[in-house]
């Protein structure tokens, strides 16, 4: 029996929401046009778009992930190159107290770990957050990111070793 | 901790969930109505209703075009799993109460044909033609799949034109009941319980 799309909004809405929000992490409040809400829409476009090619038996849930992801990441490339330009001025004007990596004042757990996930190469943190925030499963992540499990697994594992230099320190 | 305890795995996975913040619930429920806003513009609808009929309970719906799909006998979410799964659906009866008023009247013997637009564009242009060939065999009357291959110019398919009939959306309003086996058996029939229901109308039509 072939799925409906209405459904899939009131099923997966949220969800892809929270998932865009926590991918974009601090971008989204750079810049005013970079709107987590502007990305849920799209995604839901072109998911409707490509949902008659899409076979009955398969699974929505990580066939919408893998238009997020895809979304995410276009966005995010735009803004790095538009905000390349800027960011040398702005790397010039932090000073050297950043530049080592200690900030004066120590941050607290929560704080450095938002700061390890967003500072994370986008494959890892796309694979951590898919298998740590949103629940899914190593098939169904290297589906959504069309690699293998081996690779969502290392993805992951890299990621975890430098929270657990984190939580360590604790 | 080592990395496969399942305990560590829940850490982790706490930690992330406290250190990254979830949006807002005002966030989600204005994003969810902008994007079922944005659905309601672009889908399709489609209406549709039920009545009971002597073949079981009878569902029927409407796109702009016109009626879309018929069937009967079946459970309501079989019905609504068979339409056109990108559509927005509404339950409204008052969409298709002309539909309905046409098939009591044909239940109850007063009526032999329909005056309803009827929209089969999803379907292949083969399918069309078989499907609109038999829309012209008045009731009374039964036509060998043969005959309507004959028609359509193509008398080696039968069996193609016996599958385009079981493509028909709307049966009943076009009578694909009316086709049977050049070996005088009933052939086949994609409505509601089968051959029991094709009998049945054949009947009510005083074919059979």
């Amino acid at each position: 029996m072939a799925p409906r799309f209405e459904p899939l909004i009131e099923q997966h809405h949220d969800e892809i929401f929270a998932y865009l929000w926590r991918l974009l992490g601090k971008e989204r409040r750079r810049d005013g046009a970079m709107d987590v809400e502007d990305l849920v829409q799209e995604v839901f476009l072109r998911a409707y778009e490509s949902f008659a090619g899409l076979r009955p038996n398969s699974n929505h849930r990580a066939w919408l992930y893998k238009i997020a992801t895809n979304c995410a990441y276009t966005k995010l490339r735009q803004m790095k190159s538009r905000r390349d330009g800027l960011l040398s001025l702005e790397t010039s004007a932090a000073g050297l107290g950043a530049a080592n990596g200690y900030s004066p004042v120590r941050k607290n757990l929560a704080q450095r770990v938002r700061a390890l996930v967003n500072g994370l190469p986008s494959r890892q943190k796309v694979c951590v957050t898919l298998r740590y925030l949103e629940d899914l499963d190593y098939p169904e992540i290297a589906q959504i990111l069309g690699c293998s499990q081996e690779s969502v697994r290392a993805n992951v594992y890299q990621a975890i070793r430098r929270l657990r230099l984190i939580l360590e320190e604790e | 901790m080592t990395k496969h305890d399942p305990k560590d795995q829940l850490a982790i996975a706490k930690h992330l969930r406290s250190a990254l913040s979830a949006p807002a619930d005002t966030a989600l429920a204005h994003s969810r109505a902008r994007v079922g806003k944005w659905f309601a513009e672009e889908a399709p609808l489609i209406q549709w209703g039920e009545m009971s009929s002597p073949l079981g309970p009878l569902f029927a719906a409407v796109n702009r075009r016109g009626l879309c799909a018929l069937d009967f006998g079946r459970r309501e979410s079989d019905f609504l799993n068979g339409l056109d799964p990108r559509a927005r659906l509404e339950k409204n009866p008052k969409a298709v109460q002309h539909v309905m008023a046409q098939l009591r009247e044909y239940f109850a013997g007063g009526r032999s044909t329909f005056n309803l637009p009827v929209d089969i564009s999803q379907l292949t242009p083969f399918q069309r033609r078989v499907l609109e060939v038999t829309s012209h065999i008045v009731a009374g009357q039964v036509w060998t799949y043969h005959r309507v291959a004959e028609r359509l110019g193509r008398p080696h398919s039968s069996r193609p034109v016996g599958q385009a009939l079981a493509s028909n959306p709307v049966p009943i309003v076009i009578p694909c009941h009316r086709v049977i086996a050049s070996n005088g058996s009933l052939g086949g029939y994609s409505g509601g319980s089968g051959l029991k229901a094709k009998r049945w109308l054949l009947r009510l039509e005083g074919a059979l």
